[in-house]
Parts: C-alpha cells; sequence; structure tokens
C-alpha cells in the first residue's frame, strides 16, 4: 500500500478514536427543545398566586460562580445560589430589598441603648443537610464568622465586622476566636462592639458571614489553603448542591455546571420561604450570550444568568414582552476622577468635567435606556435615603451636575474652565490621563466613551485595557499606579443602609495606600469625613437625611461622575414565573416557579 | 485504445520567435528577462497596483478620511446609535455604516490598514535580518555553530507558532523583557518576529549549504577571498531572488497574523483601529450588524490576496517552471 | 527499527523538555509584572500572593524554580492552579481536550480529502474553467482570515441565526449528543479550519502532479495502453503526493493554532477556547498549561505518526 493512503488511514482511525471517546464522553446538560416563540404577557415581581410546586430550572450562565464558600463569596452571581442553600441571619423578601426579616434569626436584632451591644436569637429546629445533620447553633455562626478572617479562606469585607471587639485587623494563619463574639447559649448570639455602631453593624447581618458553619465538619477542611470547605459546604436552605456521604459536592463540575436538589433536612415550618422548585441546574460554561439568550426565551423553564446583549434585550422589549424582569441594582456605576493627580487636583476642572460628560452616551455603552436611569446623584433609586436625596431629579442648585445635564452641557462646562484658568473654554493644559478599562465588553465601551468625552473637552488620554479583574486589583486599588480615571467603576450595596453606599467609597480616612483601595478618587475632605462620622452614629429619619446631606457634599466635591443607576434585567423561557431577589439583584430560586 | 488528451497535461512552452527575431537572439540578463515575464502576468501586475493602493492609502490616511469628508476614526457619535445601542447600517454620509460607539467604519478600514501594513512590513524586516543572519552563520561555518543554533530552530519549528505567539502576547502584556517590550504594537511585532525567524533561517541556511559548494565560490577562495568577501560579494547576490520570492510571502502572512492575535486581544492598542480587532469587536452583533464584521474582513482579503498574488507571480518571474 | 523507534522517542522527549523550559521563559522570566500576582486571581490579598510565591518557589534562585516547575509537570502531572477559576488547570484542560482532537482531527482528514481531490481536479483539468475557479477558490481560502469566513459561514448558513438555515450555528456542538450529531455540528467548523490548509495542498498537489506527468514514466505508462485515469491516480499521484503528505506532520501543529480561533468563533468548549477566555481574563497559569498540552499534542502526534510509517515504509529508517 501507498505511504500516502497509509498516512490516511492512520490519521482517519485516530480521528474515529477520538471521535467516538468525545461523543461518548460528552456530558453537556439537556437543552430546551421547543422553539414556541412568546407574545405578551407580564410578569411581576413576587410569585403570582397560586404558583405550582415542582419542575426543574435549567439556567445558561457565561461564568462559573466565584465561591460556594458563604465565607470567601463576594460576588452576586455566587451569591444566587449561596442564598438559596444556605441561611445568614437576616435576609430580603422579594417585595422589600430595603427592610430586612429574619432567617436564621428569630425576631430582629436588639440594639442596646448605648449602640454598643447587639443580641440575635437564633431559630430552632433548622438543620444541616446531610451529611451533617444536626441542629444550628450560635456557636456555628460564631465559627462562621472567626474562620471568615483566616488566610484560608480569606473573607472580602472584613470592613464591615472589624468593629467586633477582639475582631482581628489583619488575615490570621488559622482560625482565631474572638472575643467580642459570645454565645451565652445555643440559640444565642451577642455582638460587642468598639464604637456606638450597632444601626449600621446589624444591617450587615444579611451578609454571607452570618452563614453557620459547624466547627467540627469543617475544620480539617479549614487547615488547607486555601480551604476546601468551598467543595464540601454543610447546607441549611431549602436546596442543596448535590453531594456524597463525605460531603463532597458532586455536584459542582467547576466551570461546567451546578446541579441543586432539595434539601431533605430542610423544614419549610422554620423559613418564610416557599420553594416551588425541586431542582435547579445550571451550565457555567454557556459563553455566548447571544446564543444562550436565545435558547432561553426560546425554550422551556430556562433562565439566564444576567443580563441579556443588546440586540436581545431589544427584541425582548420591542417584540417579545412577558419574558423579562427588571430588578434595579441597589448600586452605581461612576468615573472617579483621582483628585491627587493633575489636572483633577483643580476642583473647576472636576465640575467642568461633570459638566460637560454625556452620561447618556456612557449609557448606552451599556445598552441604553433600558439598562438603567441616568444618575444625578449618588443614593441609588429604592434605596434607603433616595428620596431625601431629590430622588431622580437630584440636587436643583448644583448647576454643573443635574438632570438637564444628562447629554453633557459644553457651556456650562466651559464657565468651569475658564474659572480654573482655561481662556478658551476648554482644557489647554498638557498634562496626559492615564485610564485603565476593561478588555471586554461593556466595561470596555463604556472606557471607550469616558476616553471620548474626554478628549472633546481638550484631554489627552491614554487608555489601557486590561483584563476585567485586574482593572481594580492592579490598577484603580492602587494609588502608586497614579491612575486619573478609572475607565468604568461600579459600587453595589452590601446591605440595606446608606452608609455603605456612600462611606467605603468616599471616605478619606478608609483610603488604603497600598492597594485594594476603593476610594479611588482618592477624595479627602475633612468635612464630609467629619460630617459621615457623625451620621454613623444617628438612626431613622434623621439619618437618612444626614447621608443625603452627605451625598450633596460628595457632589459638590466633583469626586466622581456617576452615571447610571442600572437595572439588572433577567430573561427566562415563557412558562417561568421569574422572581428576583432585591439584594443581590439576581434570581431568587426560592421563589421562581414553573407555571 | 485510448490515448488520453495529452493537451491537458503535457506542457510545451510556446517559444515565442517573434518579437525576439526582430532584434536577434540577443542574450538578456536575468532582471530583464525577470521583468518581462512579470510584465506578461497580468493578473500579478493588477494585484501589485492593487498593493499600491492599499500602501497609500496607509500613509495618507488621514489625506484620504478629509478629502471623502468623513469623521475621525475615533469619534464617537452616541446620535447614530438607537434605544438600546445599536449602531446604525450603511448610509450615505457612512458608506459602511458605524460601529458600536458610532465610529465610522469607513475611516476606521482605512486607518486599519496603517496597524496591519506597519506591523506586517517591520516584523517582516526584523525576520529577514535575523533570519538571513542566522542562516548565512550557520550555513557558511557549520561546524558546532551551526549544528546548536540548527537544533534551536528545530525546536522553535516544532513549536504551534499561534500558541506559543499567544502564550508570549499574554505573558508580555504589562511588557516584557524589563520594559524594553512596551506593551501594544511592540509586544506583537516582538511575538511574530520571535515566532517566525527560524522558517527564514531555515530556508536560507539551505541555500547557502548548496551555495558555498559552487565553483565560483570555490575559484574566489582560491584566488584569497577572506570569508567576509565571499558571504557578501559571493554568496548574499545569490540569495537575494529567494530572500525576496519568501519575504513576499511572509508579508500577507503576518498580516494575517497580526490580525489574529488582535481578534484574540493580544497586543492591543485601543487608540489605533484594527482589522482584527474590529473583527473581533463584530462578533458578539454580527447577525444584526453585518456592516462592521464584512468591511474589515474584506479589507484583509482584499489586501492579503493582492500580496499572494503577486508573491505567486514573482516567483513564477524568478523561477519559471514548465508546468504552468 | 528499535534503534529508530529509540531515537524519535529520545528526540521527542527532548522536545518535551525544551518545550517546558520555553514555557518557563515565557511565563516566568520574561514578564515585567510579577509571576505570583499575575496568577493570584481577583481581589488578592497580600497574604495569598504571599502564599503563591511560596507554592509556586519563586523565593528560590532560577535555575531551582525551573527544576521544581519540571518535576511538578512531569511526576504530577501538576499544571498549577487557576486562581481566577478556583480550579486544577489540568482539571479544566483535560475536560476539554477531547473536544479539540474531535475538531482537529477531523478537520485534517476533511483537508486532506478536499486537497487532495482538488489538486488533482485542477491537474487533469489544467487551464479548463474549473481549474481557474478552483485555484482561484484556493487562493482565495489562503488569504482570508480563518475567524472572519467562520462569521459570514454563520452569518450565511447558521439553521438559527443565519440566512439560509442549513447548518447548526455558534454553540451546536455542545447541545449535540451522539457521534452523529456531533459530525453534524462540526461541518461548518471543520470546513472553514480545513480551508486554508486544502487550498494550500490542492495547489502544492497540482503543481506536483503537473511535473510528474512529465516524467518519462508517465508517457510509458500511457504508452502501454493504460487508461488516463489509472495513469493519473496511480502513477502520477502516487509520487507526487509524497512531499504534499511529508509536510502533514508538521502541519498539525499550525492546525492546533487555527483551532483556538476557530473554538471561539463557532462557541465549541476546547483547549483552545479555554485560551482564549484565559487570555481576556489574564489567567496566565491556564494559558501556561494550555501552551505546553497543545505543543506536547503536537509533538506526540507526530511522534506517533513517524513510528507507524516506520513500520509501513522501511526505506524511512534513516
Amino acid at each position: 500500500m501507498s505511504r500516502s493512503f497509509l498516512r490516511f488511514l492512520v490519521v482517519s482511525m485516530l480521528a474515529v478514536l477520538t471521535f467516538v471517546v468525545a461523543a461518548c464522553g460528552g456530558n453537556d446538560n439537556s437543552s430546551s427543545s421547543s422553539t414556541t416563540k412568546s407574545s405578551g404577557g407580564t410578569t411581576t415581581n413576587a410569585a403570582e398566586a397560586p404558583a405550582k410546586k415542582g419542575g426543574t430550572f435549567n439556567m445558561l450562565a457565561a461564568s462559573d460562580v466565584d465561591f460556594n464558600d458563604p465565607g470567601h463569596t463576594y460576588y452576586t452571581w455566587g451569591m444566587v445560589f449561596t442564598f438559596a442553600t444556605n441561611r445568614p441571619l437576616y435576609s430580603f423578601k422579594p417585595d422589600d430589598g430595603a427592610n430586612p426579616v429574619p432567617d436564621l434569626a428569630e425576631a430582629a436584632p436588639e440594639i442596646s441603648a448605648d449602640k454598643k451591644t447587639v443580641t440575635v436569637k437564633i431559630r430552632t429546629g433548622v438543620k444541616y443537610a446531610p451529611p451533617v445533620n444536626r441542629d444550628v447553633t450560635s456557636k456555628d455562626v460564631k465559627y462562621a464568622m472567626e474562620r471568615f478572617f483566616s488566610v484560608n479562606v480569606g473573607g472580602q469585607y472584613p470592613g464591615y465586622f472589624q468593629p467586633i471587639v477582639g475582631s482581628p485587623a489583619k488575615p490570621t494563619k488559622g482560625v482565631k476566636p474572638i472575643s467580642g463574639i459570645e454565645t451565652p447559649d445555643d440559640q444565642t448570639i451577642v455582638f460587642k462592639l468598639k464604637q456606638a455602631t450597632g444601626v449600621s453593624f446589624a444591617a450587615a447581618l444579611v451578609m454571607p458571614i452570618t452563614v453557620p458553619v459547624p466547627e467540627e465538619y469543617a475544620k480539617p477542611f479549614d487547615a488547607k489553603s486555601p480551604s476546601t470547605y468551598n467543595t464540601h459546604v454543610a447546607f441549611t436552605g431549602p436546596y442543596m448542591i448535590k453531594n456524597d456521604s463525605k460531603g463532597s459536592l458532586t455536584g459542582y463540575k467547576p466551570g461546567k455546571s451546578i446541579a441543586l436538589v432539595r434539601n431533605p433536612n430542610w423544614d419549610a415550618k422554620t423559613d418564610y420561604r416557599p420553594a416551588y422548585l425541586d431542582a435547579i441546574n445550571v451550565r457555567t460554561n454557556a459563553t455566548d450570550a447571544n446564543v444562550a439568550a436565545r435558547q432561553v426565551i426560546d425554550g422551556q423553564s430556562m433562565g439566564l444568568d444576567t443580563n441579556p446583549p443588546a440586540n436581545i434585550l431589544r427584541d425582548l422589549v420591542t417584540k417579545i414582552k412577558g419574558q423579562y424582569l427588571s430588578v434595579p441594582s441597589g448600586g452605581y456605576r461612576y468615573f472617579p476622577m483621582n483628585t491627587e493627580v493633575k489636572p483633577f487636583d483643580n476642583i473647576n476642572v472636576r465640575r467642568a468635567v461633570m459638566a460637560g460628560f454625556d452620561r447618556d452616551a456612557a449609557r448606552k455603552a451599556r445598552g441604553g435606556k433600558y439598562v438603567g436611569d441616568i444618575a444625578t446623584h449618588w443614593l441609588p433609586p429604592d434605596f434607603p435615603g433616595f428620596k431625601e436625596a431629590g430622588g431622580y431629579d437630584g440636587f436643583s442648585d448644583i448647576d454643573f451636575f443635574n438632570k438637564n445635564n444628562e447629554k453633557g452641557d459644553l457651556a456650562i462646562a466651559a464657565k468651569y474652565f475658564k474659572a480654573a484658568g482655561y481662556a478658551s473654554g476648554k482644557y489647554e493644559g498638557n498634562d496626559e490621563i492615564l485610564m485603565v478599562g476593561a478588555n471586554a465588553d461593556p466595561g470596555k465601551a463604556q472606557a471607550e466613551v469616558a476616553q471620548a468625552q474626554l478628549e472633546k473637552m481638550g484631554f489627552k488620554v491614554r487608555l489601557r485595557l486590561v483584563p476585567q479583574d485586574a482593572v481594580y486589583t492592579d490598577w484603580c486599588q492602587v494609588p502608586s499606579k497614579k491612575v486619573g480615571m478609572c475607565g468604568g467603576a461600579g459600587w453595589f450595596k452590601d446591605f440595606a443602609d446608606p452608609q455603605s453606599m456612600l462611606e467605603p467609597t468616599f471616605k478619606g480616612s478608609l483610603i488604603n495606600r497600598s492597594s485594594g483601595n476603593i476610594n479611588y478618587s482618592m477624595l479627602n475632605d475633612p468635612k464630609v469625613d467629619d460630617a459621615m462620622n457623625k451620621a454613623a452614629l444617628l438612626e431613622g429619619d434623621a439619618r437618612l437625611q444626614a447621608w443625603a446631606d452627605i451625598d450633596k457634599m460628595i457632589v459638590q466635591d466633583a469626586a466622581a461622575i456617576p452615571f447610571i443607576w442600572d437595572k439588572t434585567t433577567l430573561a427566562f423561557s415563557k412558562n417561568v414565573n421569574a422572581v428576583a431577589n432585591p439584594y443581590i439583584a439576581l434570581w431568587d430560586l426560592s421563589y421562581t416557579s414553573i407555571k | 485504445m485510448s490515448t488520453g488528451t495529452p493537451e491537458t497535461l503535457l506542457e510545451s512552452e510556446s517559444i515565442d520567435l517573434t518579437d525576439e527575431s526582430a532584434a536577434g537572439i540577443a542574450a538578456r540578463s536575468p532582471l530583464e528577462l525577470f521583468w518581462r515575464r512579470l510584465r506578461r502576468d497580468k493578473v500579478a501586475l493588477v494585484s501589485l497596483g492593487i498593493v499600491l493602493f492599499m500602501v497609500l492609502m496607509a500613509i495618507f490616511a488621514p489625506l484620504i478620511v478629509k478629502v471623502f469628508g468623513l469623521p475621525n476614526p475615533n469619534t464617537q457619535n452616541d446620535d447614530l446609535l438607537g434605544d438600546f445601542g445599536e449602531p446604525t447600517g450603511p448610509s450615505g454620509a457612512h458608506p459602511f455604516g458605524v460601529d458600536e460607539r458610532g465610529r465610522d467604519v469607513l475611516a476606521r478600514v482605512i486607518y486599519g490598514s496603517r496597524v496591519s501594513l506597519e506591523v506586517a512590513f517591520i516584523a517582516t524586516a526584523l525576520i529577514v535580518i535575523i533570519g538571513v543572519t542566522a542562516g548565512l552563520v550557520t550555513g557558511y561555518y557549520r561546524g558546532k555553530v551551526d549544528t546548536f543554533i540548527s537544533r534551536v530552530m528545530d525546536l522553535f519549528l516544532a513549536f504551534p507558532v499561534l500558541v506559543l505567539a499567544v502564550g508570549l502576547g499574554v505573558a508580555c502584556a504589562d511588557g516584557c523583557l524589563g520594559g524594553a517590550i512596551q506593551p501594544g504594537l511592540p509586544v506583537v511585532i516582538f511575538v511574530i518576529t520571535l515566532t517566525t525567524w527560524p522558517y527564514m533561517a531555515r530556508i536560507v541556511r539551505g541555500q547557502v549549504l548548496s551555495l558555498r559548494e559552487r565553483e565560483f565560490v570555490e575559484a574566489s577562495r582560491s584566488l584569497g577571498a577572506g570569508d567576509p568577501r565571499i558571504i557578501f560579494r559571493e554568496i548574499l547576490p545569490n540569495l537575494v531572488a529567494p530572500i525576496i520570492v519568501y519575504a513576499t510571502v511572509l508579508i500577507p502572512q503576518n498580516i494575517l497574523y497580526e490580525a489574529a492575535l488582535s481578534f484574540l486581544g493580544v497586543g492591543v492598542d485601543p487608540s489605533k483601529p484594527s482589522w482584527g480587532a474590529m473583527i473581533s469587536d463584530a462578533t458578539s452583533i454580527f447577525q444584526d450588524a453585518w456592516w462592521f464584521m464584512l468591511f474589515p474582513g474584506l479589507a484583509l482579503l482584499v489586501t492579503v490576496l493582492a500580496f499572494n498574488i503577486v508573491g505567486d507571480g514573482l516567483q513564477d518571474a524568478l523561477n519559471p517552471r514548465t508546468s504552468k | 527499527m528499535a534503534s529508530y523507534i529509540a531515537r524519535r522517542l529520545l528526540w521527542t522527549l527532548l522536545l518535551l523538555l525544551v518545550i517546558t523550559a520555553v514555557t518557563f521563559l515565557i511565563f516566568y522570566v520574561l514578564p515585567t509584572a510579577d509571576p505570583a500576582a499575575q496568577r493570584a486571581g481577583r481581589d488578592p490579598s497580600p497574604e495569598l500572593i504571599t502564599a503563591i510565591r511560596h507554592q509556586l518557589g519563586l523565593d528560590k534562585s532560577l535555575p531551582a524554580q525551573y527544576v521544581d516547575y519540571t518535576k511538578n509537570l512531569f511526576l504530577h502531572f501538576d499544571f498549577g492552579q487557576s486562581f481566577i477559576n478556583n480550579t486544577s488547570v489540568r482539571s479544566l484542560i483535560f475536560d476539554r481536550l477531547p473536544n479539540t482532537l474531535f475538531l482537529v482531527l477531523g478537520a485534517a482528514v476533511v483537508w486532506f480529502v478536499i486537497g487532495v481531490s482538488i489538486g488533482i481536479i485542477s491537474a487533469v483539468r489544467r487551464g479548463s474553467f474549473w481549474d481557474r475557479l478552483l485555484m482561484g477558490g484556493a487562493l482565495v481560502a489562503i488569504s482570508a482570515p480563518v475567524y472572519w469566513m467562520g462569521l459570514v459561514c454563520l452569518y450565511l448558513f447558521s439553521n438559527d441565526i443565519g440566512v439560509w438555515h442549513i447548518f447548526p450555528g455558534s454553540g451546536a456542538y455542545q447541545d449535540a449528543h451522539g457521534f452523529f450529531a456531533k459530525c453534524w455540528s462540526l461541518v461548518m467548523p471543520w470546513l472553514v479550519l480545513s480551508a486554508a490548509f486544502a487550498a494550500i495542498y490542492a495547489r502544492l498537489l497540482r503543481s506536483n502532479l503537473l511535473e510528474t506527468m512529465n516524467e518519462d514514466y508517465i508517457r510509458t505508462a500511457r504508452a502501454k495502453g493504460l487508461s488516463e485515469r489509472r495513469v493519473v491516480l496511480r502513477h502520477g499521484v502516487r509520487s507526487a503526493i509524497t512531499p504534499v503528505v511529508t509536510v502533514l506532520g508538521l502541519d498539525i501543529g499550525i492546525l492546533m493554532g487555527g483551532a483556538i480561533l476557530t473554538e471561539t468563533v463557532f462557541n465549541i468548549d476546547g483547549v483552545g477556547r479555554l485560551s482564549f477566555d484565559a487570555i481576556q481574563r489574564g489567567d496566565l497559569a491556564t494559558i501556561q498549561g494550555t501552551t505546553i498540552v497543545l505543543a506536547a499534542g503536537v509533538a506526540i502526534m507526530s511522534l506517533v505518526v513517524d513510528i507507524l510509517y516506520a513500520f509501513l515504509d522501511p526505506r524511512v529508517r534513516y
């Protein structure tokens, strides 16, 4: 036989072999079958009564969760599943994103008169899923919070819990006890705080750090670096990730899929959640958003992880209707101006930029008017303090930033440029501004818009595009890199209190000069800091008004340009009763059902 | 008994005696023969014209854009975007439509030629310089130096090129060699050059190996010429033809190479429109906004095709084969 | 025979060592940035970076680092941890390897079949309309970028969004079950990936065939009264194809690179797509892993084919 023919044979045999292996090894999730198009119909946020129990919900997602470990997770996508499978002390019901309800806790927290002690009573009868199987105690919450601070777990928001007496200032080697967390009995947990910040501390108890973790079970996992509890989580919620008898999460295939089933030990009597669905299957590698969105819309019992691409959104809003849900994200997106870098060290220059910047163009880069409202100040819609800060209209007495100059008003900008010494009404200097943005849309899109806006006002901008995560960790959060304008930052509520909305991003005393700095503007206004310190101790309406005033001060300081209060759009199949969780502005799997 | 149709397979190059007989059978230098053959190849000439057009377009891009009344390629215009941010298609003011930022696609295509040609020419030049040097040294001097460098080259050649390029490109995203290679286009040029020089070197080496055994080299040596003289006077001139031929293959290859790298997001300079990056931007909405996927791709296709045809024509003119 | 195999094996081993050395250079020595920070993923604490630095042995001398790195690779098959995905790179890659192999080997077969057929047809019908059309088409196929052709094909022929609903579109491979469904979903990717190569080979084969057909022994065969078809296929192609096929092994490497582009456009969950996502996220650990695996794959495939050859053609064992 000729050599060429033989080579051909060889290659084909190899090919066939691999084909067979690949075809047999296919383990892809089931796809949607029917291709019916929907027409009209309305959607409400709360579950329409009576919702049907049962059914399997299939989700398509472009990326995996960050972590399953409730002590480690910080991204809202991961929290969709964290909150379906675990119970923190307090949670939010679908209809109210401002006032948390008791979840693992039995009742609202008791704050002492001096606001330095917070006491929480824990429900009885809440059990861990197999293989742990025992009742949850207050000591589990204590352990959960202590392990949060260890290097092996690496909790990402220590700032909210460092007010606890005895809490570590830096990540600990191993899990160290915190003296300020007391557990006088199995159902009671007492927090002792260093200052009178009980009100905001109580509001922070909605975060996943308060999800109970059984110490005797988790200890061996937490001893590893990084902790392997991430693949051995002990669940308390209505659902759980499928696991085996050793607790290993067999239903979690990193970068591929997650399988949730009902938690056999979940007692509906101890929980306000209806938990209609029987099972939830998630595919976490559906990277083509267009394809995934279309499959969801045309299919049955499916949902898309988060915002569909702009062209699909257009079809949903204008043609399809009835298969999407808009949830306010409870945050703002903004372009911070680094007040320590020329020329942004001049307040008039900053005010000029805020006046001339076309916020509508930046919103279009993210998908247009259905993606959110144009921001006129900081505190977002449906958030405590929003009304006091002027609502959608904002502050009418601030001429350089209000709802009239949403598309940028170059005349007003010129006024402030002149005040800064540039007679032509545009920037005339030579300082080049370093801007860092993400290398993929929508981050890239909004960075390009920001660059164009600055350039039209006369600035020279050097735009660097880097991976999404690196934008913050390597650039915007590192003051020594002297990033003039971060090409798009976002801050979303960690819990329903205005302090958490404005303090981490604009308080001078919280500037971190080495890394991990969130005050990208490097705003260091003693008046602002002072007001914040006072407002932290208030409660009720006085608290809301005080923080609304701080909102105005930050706008007047022209530290950054907020451009959108965005909404998340959830897309789903025709037969899905979608319900969103207003806290994370994503799916609430405990309320969603199949029609 | 069928004898087939010999005309379809056998070639007999018809010797055109008519125009030669008038001037007598004059001896023509290789260069003249080369030009004659090239001139006869109409398709190659047309392609040469296209190549020149592209080069001129790249050089005079700002002027062309102004003359046509097109906006600056980086000028964004969100009035041209719909409610959902979707771009408008080809129209009178914007013959190639606009992209997702409202930038004119025709202007960007024109400017995109700059990046493609700049990177391709610079990288090819560097590859020729490095490759010829390495090929000359190893081919002429042989011995241990040759063995070592040849092995190195073989190992380079065994590496899948794009894979290596991607790895290098990402690792060097923030700069490489302590800042000698800055992020952006220098990284792309660095990556292309580093992964391609062995191919040039191998070809040159092969040529040098056979050339050094030829009589004219021996003759030169017996006359007392030193190595440098032999290399530069005898060998190098004979390398010109194969070098040119390979360079004309390299240029379109490098144009595609650069486009592939910017499609993947390696070495992108956001301030400079690049055809590959434009196609990459188009991937998410090409089913609705076909124009800014189509035109950069066509630009690439036409440019590379033209270069390839010219390359083919040059090859044929330099080494005519009987079977054509 | 045995010595030939031994020599090839040794060469491949050396090649693998060099591949690891080169990747080590690329990912640890060349970059200006800190390798530990580059691998630390999102929002890393300084403590995590220190832990990674220790894990990677970055506090030791360069040669020592290289030894550790190679040991991990060869003895434990450990490609490191992707801190962006929080998973072992090895599992990320090997889960997807079958898909890439399916794509690449299928494309190789298509390329060979189409390339050879077109080359023969063009040579036999030299100068005719078909010859010009095919060779013109081949030139276009060589000149067009793979990913662009993919997009154009999807735009025209994809059965969900295309102008004409013919072939399965982007992402169809994931949802196809069974061997034939998977093959059907790969038709466009195979054609697109193999187009440029098929074109090159078609041209090469055509010119080789034309030269061969001038040889004396072909004239003899014809004179003996053999049918034209037999002359062309049996005698002409057989010798013309040898140089063409020699290059096949090397070009698998280029095919691997092309897979990155094809998988990205058609959304096939293979090693190429993994690389692309890793590029976007700057996930150095994963890119390093895919570089090594793809390069090693090429080396190993060449070795296998060459050894099989040696069994079949004794002349090869020089």
